[in-house]
Parts: C-alpha cells; structure tokens; sequence
C-alpha cells in the first residue's frame, strides 16, 4: 500500500514538472489560449445598465439606454487589454467593470487564423447568442479587417453615433471602410513601421548611431545591401529573421494577393525572396532562418545579440521587444529608429463594433476615447511609447524638444513617426492577406534553405491555400 | 430455432429465449446505428456537395456528385499526389512509433509478468510506464517543440559542446522522428497494461510445464507466449493502427499546422482539419474523412488475415 502512495506521488509530481514545463514553454511562443473572462459577477448585472444610462458621457447615443449585462470584446492579444484597463475613463479595475457592466475578454492567438476562426464562429452564431453572450466589441487586423468591414456583421460607426474625425490618420479610416466607403471602425493606433537599430553595432558598422546618418546610409536597398556585406565582414547579422524585411516590401505591394478569385504572388513579394534567399546564401542573416515571431529570432535582441536591425511600428518595440527590454540581459536605450530603405506600415488594430451588440454605447465610448479622447492618446504616447491616432496630440508630443522614448535613447520617435505617416499607402487589401502573408513566408522558408527547389515549395504553398480557401484559384 | 413450437399453442414447455438475446444486443445495435453508421453516411453524403464558407459569405450547398474526390485525387501542377503523399506521411510516421511501441511492450510485459524474475516495485513501474498518456498530446508536443527548437537544451548543448545548431523541425527526418518518438512515448505503457493482462491470462501451468520439459526462455516466449497472446496483439495492433491513421494532434503543433518541411510531416486529418477549420468545407472535409475510412478499413482486414492462424482454413 506504502508503495502505491509513493508511486501516486511520484506520478503526480513529474506531471506537475511536464506541466509547468511547457506551460512556459507555451508563453514564450506566444501561443496562449487564455479566455480571460474577467470575474463577470453577475450581482452588479441590473444595477449597471442603469449606471451606464445616467452616466454615460453623454453621448449623443443612437442606441437606447437598454445596455447589456456583460461587455464581450474579442482580441487575439493582451496589447489593446492592457491600454483598456489603464485609461478607459470609466472602467474600474477593481471590479473590471466599463460604467458598472462587467467586461469580459475572449482572447485567441491569431496563429493559423485561430483568431478569426473562433471570431467567425461567434458572429455567426450572433443573432441565436442570448444577449449576454453576443459579441459587443472585437478587434481587427490590417490583413482581415476587410473581411468584417465588408459584411453585415460590423455597424456602421454612424449607427452608434459616431463619425470621421479630422484628427485620424487617413489610411487608418481607408482600412476600417467598406467597398462603399461607409466606416465601419476605428483605429486606437498609426502604424508606420520604422527600422530598429542596435546603437552600439550601427557605431561599428556605420559609423555613427545618430538616426539622420544611419538613414542616411541605409536609405535605399543597394545601400542596405552594401551595409550587410560589411555587418557580415564584421561578425554582424544585418537581421535576425529571414523575414524581417517581408512586410517592408509586402506592405508596398502594387498588385493584390488575390483578384477576381485568382491567386498572384505580387512582385514586391517575389522580390523580398530574392533578398532572403540571397541574405542566406551570403550569410548576412541568422542561418536558422527563425521566423519574424520564432525565439530564435527574439534572443537576438538580447544585449550579447549580433543583428543590427529590426522593422517594426511602435507597438513593435513595445510590445514585442520584450528580451531588448529585459533588465538584466536586455539592451534598453541602445536602440534608435529612422525610416529605412522603403516606408511602410504594419499591423494596426481598430475596434470594431459587432451587429446584435446589447452594448452599443459602450462601444461608442470606447471609440471616442480611443481616437478623440486627448488624455487617453497623449497617456498612449506618454507612458506606453504608441503613436496614437490622433493627429493633434501627436503633433503636440513631436514638436516637443524635451519628449524621448528611454528606450530609443531618448530618441523622440512620435516625431519620426509623424513625417512617416504621409507615405503610408492602404490598397489591395483582400480578406485572405492574414493566411497568405504568413504561410508564405513559412512555405518559402524551405526554398530558402535549399530543401525544395522554388516551384516545389510554391506547390506546398498554393496546395495550403487550395485547401483553406476552396473559393481561391491557385496558379 | 424452433418454429414448430409457435404452431402449436398447447405446447407450453418450449421458450424462444431468442428475444432476449436480441433484446440485450440491442444497445449495441442502437448506439452504433446512430453514432457511427448513420455519422459516416452522412459524411459521405456531405461529399458530394460544394458546401463552403468564403470569407463570410456561405457558398453552396450544391450538389457536385464525385467532383470533390476527383478533386482530392487530381496531382498537383508539379505531379505530386497530395492525398497519397499525405497517407504515406501518416503511414511512415505511425510505423516509426508502433513497431518500437508494441516491441519495447511486449518486452516491458514480459518481463513484468515473468514469475522467475519476480521484479520489485511493479506497482510503481506501471505507474511510471503509464504516466505519459495521462499527459495531453498537445502539451507534449509543446515541450518537444521547446526541446528541440534552436534555442532549446538540445542545442544549447550542442552549441556547448562545439557543435553547429541542428534545425531539428527543418528536417524530414529529425521531425518525423520526433513526431514518432512523443507518440511511441505516449502509448508504450497504455500498450504494456494491455499485454500485461494478456499474459497473465495464459495458464502458469503452460510455463511451468515448459520449463519442467527444459524449454529455454526463448522458446517459451516464441513457442507459448507469443501464439497465445496473438488475440490480444491483433487488437493492440488494430487499435493503434486506428489511432495511427488519426494522427493529428502532435504533427499539428510541432509544425504550427504546416507539415513541413515540404509537406512531410502534414497527416491525412490535419488535411481534413485545413479543410474544416477556416472555410468550413464540408464536402472536401468529407470526401478526405471518407477516403481515410476506406484506407482504415483496408488496413484493418489486412491485420486481421495475416494474423489470422492458419489451420482456421477447414471451418466447421
């Protein structure tokens, strides 16, 4: 009997350490499923509506005072949670409550289109939802928003009681409309991507890390390619991952991924290949070949890390920087941006509000204080490093000769960002971007790394997206 | 059956206990018909139908008749089979896990059960044996992925030692291997119980009087074990065989649903879950279910033959 005891513990002990193990191993790629349903008591429910009400902002509110029970916003990460739950006015940490209604989070990774397959599934099953359940709010993607923009299932902001503010970015209300040009949302954040550079090794490579001589040197994709050859020659990687650059040259596209039902793999896409395959042959990057998000890629942005540079918006060295930020084997304020060879943008999230919400004023609330809210924008900018969409409030920081960004040493990064902004082109959008983007890079990567040769891993690709999207015609 | 008994009403003394029997075989009956039978005819049913999500907007359903298995059985532009090539990955893959799985099994039994070696503790080496199937596939392969990956122990000991990082997941083999190995992990034990029972279910009077005749332990392995335990490993070969086929969860994770590289590693069911997943494909999705219910099928009657004992061939 003794020995059954022990063995029960045994057993139970290693499945704690098997456990533990790749639960962290879990966080560190990035591929949590957490439903955070944030403690939605139901006891506050009745009291809330009437809050929400009375003392909602306002509003000029469209929708009747009959909110709902429970707040449901959908989000494939905890970026945007984060922002929420620090400055919306009205919101209670406490209680995680907006007005007094419980918000509720339903957050799936975006991996594989895991995000909008359990966003599709909930919306559809919208109408027949008991109004507690129905998807009030979500987010999305620069790759798919037009799926959701483009369909009855999002609102027109007019219909909550909204409209165009002067102050957004204009790709960003390009993005959130429809084909008939009727807006469907809203976008909290501007995204022009910006090249990231190590000081420290730009010093040794270039010459200088002031951000005008490096973009100076690195303004053009010979230069660039000159820059590697001698990164290489002196023990430097000129990027990480093999596909650092793909959303430079992907987000510049001229031709869309798919038209008229037919898939084309667009120039600038094939050109970015060319630049892999080479940049690996010539060993001016990792010969791993991580991908963009692989911990591969991420370790090198630890202090002892040989790559010059990354690409990436603002929510990028934020958010996703978090090993350059690490207090002890990080390399924080050895960083700086500049333009680099091509403009571009990358990501963006903008809210969204679902058909058959119970909450729209909530929603509206969330809006306008994303976008029109000064103090929410400038805390944005302030205390989180985003460059906000609101036009003003960036303009107030970037004119602002005593505001840096610690991380960039000091470097003030909206001010770069704001005369971005103007070469940031929103087209050829299509709703199969997300899948196409992605599985591109990672079906190429075996071209890249000599296992197949070209038209063999062109086949692997298109064979997958036979298979995701049957109404795709593939070459 | 009598059925002169029921012609004549006077006659009390004969029953048909038939009725009964057919009562207690009923659930049996019911439970399949209506979750396995009437699902699979459905399904095939399903794949005669261009049903499918585009973007948000529901294409069809439309009858397309057997268009969408001539669409599974159609090469690609550069002459290769997916449908083959994905049956091939399953099959290889499985293989790779099951011949080690029911060997390394066997063995395990054996000797748990051996009454000469009268091992210590066996309680507590079941247990462990058994430990890993208690463990989600998922997270297993979660942890291998860790392992293994660039940045992993593997290749920090690697890299320690001198050596250049090994790309374990860029490698049709290396994955494979790994591939096979979580699932020969998972299963061993799950397999030893099950062998386990059946060699203690042969009469210790056969092994005692075996070795009483000098039998060596080979012999009585090859000449008592093995033929009485057949029953029992046909059904462990059947079983994995049919979990074999449904490998999913393991390659889908280790590869983030890619199958690479090369498409090497991508399994008939993470097929039929690129199909279901994202589109919603109903008719492909059945057409794949089908074909692997066919290949199982096949598979199955196969085991089942060869392993059926010869001498059966006079039935009575």
């Amino acid at each position: 009997m003794k020995k059954r005891i022990m063995a029960v513990l045994l057993a139970a002990a290693s499945v704690v350490a098997v456990a533990g193990c790749s639960n962290s191993g879990s966080g560190s790629s990035n591929s949590t499923t957490t439903t955070a349903a944030t403690a939605a008591a139901d006891n506050g429910g009745a009291a809330a509506a009437d809050t929400t009400a009375g003392g909602g902002d306002a509003a000029p509110a469209a929708a009747g005072s009959d909110e709902g029970n429970v707040f449901n916003i959908y989000a494939w990460n905890e970026e945007f949670k984060g922002f929420f739950e620090k400055y919306m006015p009205g919101y209670d940490a406490g209680a995680a409550t907006l007005n007094g209604v419980p918000v509720k989070w339903t957050i799936n990774p975006s991996d594989d289109g895991v995000y909008q397959d359990k966003l599709d599934a909930a919306l559809q099953a919208q109408a027949s939802a008991s109004a507690d359940d129905k998807v009030d709010m979500f987010l999305a993607e620069a790759d798919y928003i037009l799926k959701y923009t483009d369909s009855d299932y999002t609102m027109d902001i007019s219909q909550i009681g909204l409209s165009q503010v002067d102050t957004e970015y204009t790709y960003t209300v390009q993005a959130a409309s429809d084909s008939n040009g009727k807006i469907k949302g809203v976008s909290f954040q501007c995204c022009p991507s910006a090249l990231i550079y190590r000081r420290s090794i730009a010093k040794e490579v270039i010459g200088s890390d002031d951000p005008a001589d490096v973009q100076a040197a690195l303004d053009s994709w010979d230069k660039y390619d000159a820059v590697a050859a001698k990164a290489k020659d002196l023990g430097y990687y000129m990027h990480a991952s093999f596909a650092e650059t793909y959303r430079v040259f992907s987000n510049n596209a001229t031709s869309a991924w798919v038209t008229n039902g037919e898939l084309t793999i667009p120039d600038v896409v094939d050109k970015w290949t060319e630049q892999a395959k080479s940049y690996y042959d010539k060993g001016y990057i990792l010969d791993t070949l991580p991908g963009v998000w692989d911990d591969g890629k991420t370790a090198q942005m630890f202090a002892d890390g040989k790559s010059m540079c990354f690409f990436g918006p603002a929510w990028y060295f934020n958010f996703c920087m978090g090993n350059a930020q690490d207090p002890d084997k990080g390399c924080y304020g050895d960083w700086a941006i500049c333009e680099g060879p091509q403009a571009h943008f990358w990501g963006g999230t903008w809210i969204l509000a679902a058909t058959g919400t119970d909450n729209p004023s909530l929603v509206a609330d969330v809006m306008r204080a994303f976008t029109e809210n000064e103090e929410v924008c400038e805390n944005l900018v302030k205390n989180e490093g985003q460059f906000s969409n609101n036009k003003t409030v960036n303009a107030k920081f970037a004119n602002d000769p005593d505001f840096g960004n610690a991380f960039l040493g000091n470097q003030n990064d909206t001010a770069v960002f704001s005369e971005m902004t103007d070469n940031i082109v929103w087209a050829n959008a299509t709703i199969y971007d997300q899948l196409c983007n992605e599985k591109y890079q990672e079906f190429i990567k075996d071209y890249i790394n000599g296992t197949v040769d070209k038209n063999t891993a062109l086949a692997n690709f298109y064979g997958y997206i036979n298979e995701k999207y049957p109404a795709v015609v593939t070459p | 059956m009598s059925s002169t008994t029921s012609t004549a009403p006077a006659k009390h003394k004969s029953i048909s206990y038939a009725k009964w029997g057919y009562l207690f075989i009923a659930p049996f009956f019911i439970i399949y018909i209506t979750c396995s039978l009437i699902p699979l005819l459905s399904t095939f049913y399903n794949s005669l139908f261009e049903n499918y999500m585009d973007g948000l907007k529901q294409i069809g359903p439309n009858f397309v008749g057997l268009d969408n298995f001539v669409k599974l059985f159609t090469p690609r532009s550069d002459g290769r089979l997916e449908i083959l090539n994905y049956t091939i990955n399953t099959m290889v893959m499985w293989i790779m896990g099951a011949v080690p799985q029911v060997v390394f099994a066997l063995l395990l039994a054996v000797i748990f059960t051996s009454e000469r070696l009268k091992i210590k503790g066996q309680t507590f080496f079941k247990t462990v044996i058994y430990m890993p199937n208690l463990i989600m596939a998922s997270a297993f392969a979660m942890l291998f992925f860790q392992i293994f990956s660039s940045v992993g122990p593997i290749n920090q000991i690697i890299t320690a030692s001198g050596g250049d990082v090994f790309m374990f997941f860029d490698k049709e083999w290396s994955t494979r291997s790994i591939i096979a190995f979580i699932n020969f992990l998972m299963w061993f034990g799950n397999t030893t119980i099950l062998l386990m029972a059946g060699i203690m279910g042969i009469d210790q009077s056969l092994f005692e009087a075996a070795s009483i005749d000098g039998a060596t332990s080979t012999q009585v392995f090859f000449k008592i074990t093995i033929p009485l335990l057949m029953p029992i490993i046909i059904y462990v070969v059947i079983t994995a065989l049919i979990g074999g086929l449904q490998m999913f969860d393991v390659p889908q994770i280790i590869t983030a649903g890619s199958g690479r590289p090369n498409n090497t590693t991508k399994t008939l069911v993470m097929a039929l879950n690129s199909y279901i997943g994202t589109s919603k494909n109903y008719g492909m999705a059945g057409a794949v279910s089908f074909v692997l219910f066919v290949i199982t099928g096949i598979l199955s009657f196969i085991v089942f033959r060869s392993t059926e004992p010869k001498k059966e061939g006079k039935k009575k």
